[in-house]
């Protein structure tokens, strides 16, 4: 079981390598792919701890990621504060859902990039703009999932909270609650995707700083190993937070993660 | 033995009305949907469980037995009928009618003692009363070791003893159980059922108790009820011989016994009766 | 109370209600919208345009052309780009998800490039794309393929993955040779997970194709918005995003209603 755990691990390290080679053999000088289009893995790394240190176009890297990460962030934040509990609301309160989900479901067949030029011309290219699309994208998924996270909840749990006294209030807060908190982490997961994909299309469109920013700007200057970084790191800063989040599942709902024991 | 053969309508073969029974449904009709389109559970049911008596409903599968059950918890509104707890309406769920349910219904995000103690917060109980109601249970029920443990961690067995503990730490007047031993396996079972008389008969509470199986019927009542097909109604009433010996010892035993086989057989042919024709 | 003894009769249903407090929300909010331009002006015209503004709007731009082209041509070049990439993500992500599940070798050698798409958001193709193709056509089919992929080869995978090994064996005990196996047996069961791939592939692709043409083109309706934005015609925008969640609720009930004449022997549609 464990060999071959580490079997598939060396495996998978050797498929990387693998491509590193392939991919430098292919941008070699004089090789069969132009630098211009795709550049050499030592490129790509020189201009990475080059970025590192001395500002592209305004900021070193470690800022533009800063500044990524706040807006996404923020804005992801912020659809939680407002998703999950209007999306457990809804699911308890079903008078409620019944007059709100209407426009929520006019809204959530419109990409959420869609917003964009309205926004900038609502709230000119400010941060705030990319605030509320990455708000706007990260709502749906949190708000959904919260709904659906109530909804998952057996009802035999509710039937025995009752006979064991507890009143709605009690019920909502302890038992529909925190029996939802593994599916909000799911939720969390997908709203921050949702949120980190949108981010990246607005930086393109309108900022002054941000991942997508220095990406949209290399491709223009035509420097492509700075694209390349860009995108790295985009999909590298994902896939952390991604698992930052899984881990929160540990300590926010350890039931969760046990494996049952059957006998 | 058979003492009382068909409906059991207040007042027409009650044996002891001197006082009001523990608990009572009086005609209880459901119908799930609409009246006269929906599903007919049951019909016209009347039971009365008095105080210290336990009571049994057999029927075959989908009889509305569970219907009964979470009638009498308060969980449903009855179509039809009432039920009283010491002779007044019940009212909405709780603490004095403890469930315990099939599926156990444990809380998955709490450990054992959060389990257990749930009722007892709700209801405002203090810490220290908490705490002793829940180490005297604990015990009673061998869950000491596991107190810490989420449910996701424990056995189905280990889970119903809890679901039972969380029952009883609420010192319940009445305890509802809807076929507690269904999901089990036939050893988990057997023990649990010995557990269960042996609370009985050192604890007298008062109990309605839902079941399939003819044996565990005869093995746990005072008093069996056969319900028919849906729409339920009540087939018959059986009074079963109390503190005799067979009842008190193993169940592997009273299987044996002469008397033991003749109920079984008798309540038997009377769910058998329900299930076969069609 | 009245609700109640409705519901009884079995007049008012949840659904009845639900529709009811929908229709009542609804109107609530154009009412609001109404009050707030048309006839209170409470918001500045260049703001929020008044609905019959917007319909004027979607007139105009529906019969004169707008940047070259009238609305049905902006429609339709973008359907065009995101069939292509939509398309090629298909032919291309079936056979590569059926092929990681066969042949965990081949998955091992793809995976870190597979893993790349993945994680990287379409978007952030966008200017790459850009620099490869230039304008075209290409560029945005490349920016909807990247979206459309993963699903395409995760859910593939999975559905090959999930097909019972009593099946495998029993078309092997019955003389199958492998490659019939796969197209009797195999794909036939991994088609319902194929088709959920392929489902979620095409709202993807449609979402990353009004990013892509927001950022770059002359035609699409993407660019129409991005158009508005730069002509600040709130009413354009409007329309322009009105079509594009008529045009994906409608391409997913499409693909939705196709199920059943696809897949006949699937049991629940999800």
């Amino acid at each position: 079981m464990d060999q071959s755990r580490t079997l598939q691990v060396a495996a998978g390290l050797g498929a990387v390598l693998a491509w590193i080679v392939i991919w430098a053999w292919l941008t070699r000088p004089g090789g069969p792919v132009p630098t211009l289009y795709f550049p050499a893995p030592d490129d790509v790394w020189a201009k990475f701890v080059r970025m590192w240190q001395r500002p592209y176009i305004g900021s070193t890297l470690p800022n533009h990621i800063l500044a990524s990460l706040y807006i996404v962030l923020t804005g992801w934040g912020l659809a939680a504060l407002v998703g999950i509990p209007l999306g457990i609301a809804m699911a308890w309160w079903k008078r409620l859902k019944w007059i709100v989900f209407p426009t929520f479901q006019l809204i959530r067949p419109v990409p959420p990039l869609a917003w964009i030029p309205l926004t900038i011309l609502w709230l000119g290219i400010g941060d705030s703009a990319r605030i509320s699309v990455v708000f706007i994208a990260a709502l749906v998924p949190w708000l959904m999932n919260s709904m659906l996270a109530v909804y998952s909840i057996d009802r035999l749990l509710l039937d025995a909270a009752k006979t064991l006294g507890a009143n709605d209030r009690q019920i909502l807060t302890r038992v529909v609650c925190r029996t939802a908190l593994p599916t909000l982490v799911a939720a969390a997961r997908m709203a921050l995707g949702s949120a980190w994909s949108t981010l990246v299309a607005a930086e393109i469109l309108a900022a002054t700083a941000g991942l997508g920013y220095v990406a949209v700007n290399a491709s223009q200057l035509l420097d492509t190993d700075v694209l390349l970084v860009a995108m790295f790191m985009i999909g590298i800063l994902g896939i952390g937070m991604t698992g930052l989040i899984g881990l929160t599942q540990n300590w926010l709902a350890p039931w969760s993660v046990l494996g049952a024991r059957r006998d | 033995m058979e003492q009382s053969a068909g409906k059991m309508a207040s007042g027409t073969t009650d044996p002891a009305p001197e006082a009001p029974a523990k608990l009572e449904l009086r005609n209880i009709s459901k119908w799930f949907g609409p009246e006269g389109e929906g599903v007919h559970a049951v019909d016209d049911c009347s039971i009365e469980v008095k105080k210290g008596e336990f009571i049994v409903v057999v029927g075959p599968s989908g009889c509305g037995k569970s219907t009964l059950m979470t009638v009498g918890a308060g969980l449903e509104e009855p179509t039809h009928g009432e039920v009283l707890v010491d002779g007044k309406p019940a009212g909405p769920p709780g603490p004095t009618r403890s469930v315990v349910f099939q599926k156990f219904a444990l809380f998955p995000s709490e450990t054992v003692e959060q389990n257990i103690k749930f009722g007892l917060q709700m209801t405002g109980v203090s810490a220290a009363e908490q705490e002793a109601r829940l180490a005297e249970q604990l015990k009673i029920m061998g869950l000491e070791q596991f107190r810490k443990s989420y449910p996701s961690e424990l056995s189905g067995g280990m889970q119903q003893r809890v679901a039972i503990a969380r029952a009883l730490v609420m010192q319940p007047e009445i305890l509802l159980m809807d076929e507690p031993f269904g999901a089990l396996d036939a050893q988990t079972r057997t023990i649990l059922q010995e557990e269960v008389q042996r609370l009985h008969r050192e604890k007298h509470y008062t109990v309605l108790f839902i079941t399939h199986s003819v044996e565990e019927a005869v093995y746990l009542g005072d008093r069996v009820v056969v319900m028919t097909r849906r729409p339920g109604r009540i087939k018959r009433v059986i009074e079963l011989p109390r503190d005799v010996a067979w009842k008190t010892g193993d169940i592997e035993l009273a299987s044996e016994h002469p008397e033991f086989i003749e109920f079984r057989r008798e309540i038997w042919g009377l769910v058998r009766e329900e299930i076969v024709s069609i | 109370m009245i609700e109640k003894r409705l519901e009884r009769m079995g007049v008012m249903t949840d659904r009845g209600k639900a529709t009811a407090y929908g229709i009542f929300s609804l109107s609530l909010l154009l009412i609001l919208w109404i009050c707030a331009t048309s006839l209170f002006q409470w918001i500045e015209p260049r703001v929020l345009p008044s609905p019959t503004r917007v319909i004027g709007q979607f007139a105009w731009i529906l019969t004169e052309p707008f940047s070259g082209l009238r609305l049905p041509g902006h429609i339709l070049s973008s359907l065009e780009r995101w069939g292509w990439g939509v398309l090629t993500a298909g032919l291309i992500g079936i056979p590569v998800g059926v092929f990681f599940a066969w042949n965990p070798w081949f998955r091992t050698f793809v995976n870190p490039v597979f893993e790349l798409i993945h994680f990287i958001p379409p978007f952030a193709y966008i200017p790459l794309a850009v620099l490869w193709f230039g304008a075209s056509t290409a560029t945005q089919a490349m920016v909807v393929f990247v979206a459309a992929f993963p699903s395409i080869v995760i859910n593939s995978q999975l559905g090959v993955a999930q097909v019972e090994k009593i099946y495998i064996d029993a078309a092997r005990v019955l003389g199958a040779s492998q490659l019939r196996t796969l197209w009797r047996v195999i794909l036939p069961a991994a088609a319902p997970s194929i088709y959920t791939g392929l489902r979620i592939a095409i709202s993807n692709g449609w979402m990353a194709l009004v990013g892509a043409e927001l950022v770059v083109g002359k035609v699409g309706l993407g660019f129409m918005i991005a158009q508005g934005q730069e002509n600040a015609s709130v009413a354009t925008i409007f329309v322009g995003i009105i079509t594009i969640g008529c045009l994906g609720v409608l391409i997913d009930t499409l693909v939705q209603r196709t199920e059943r004449f696809v897949l006949p022997w699937r049991k629940v549609a999800s």
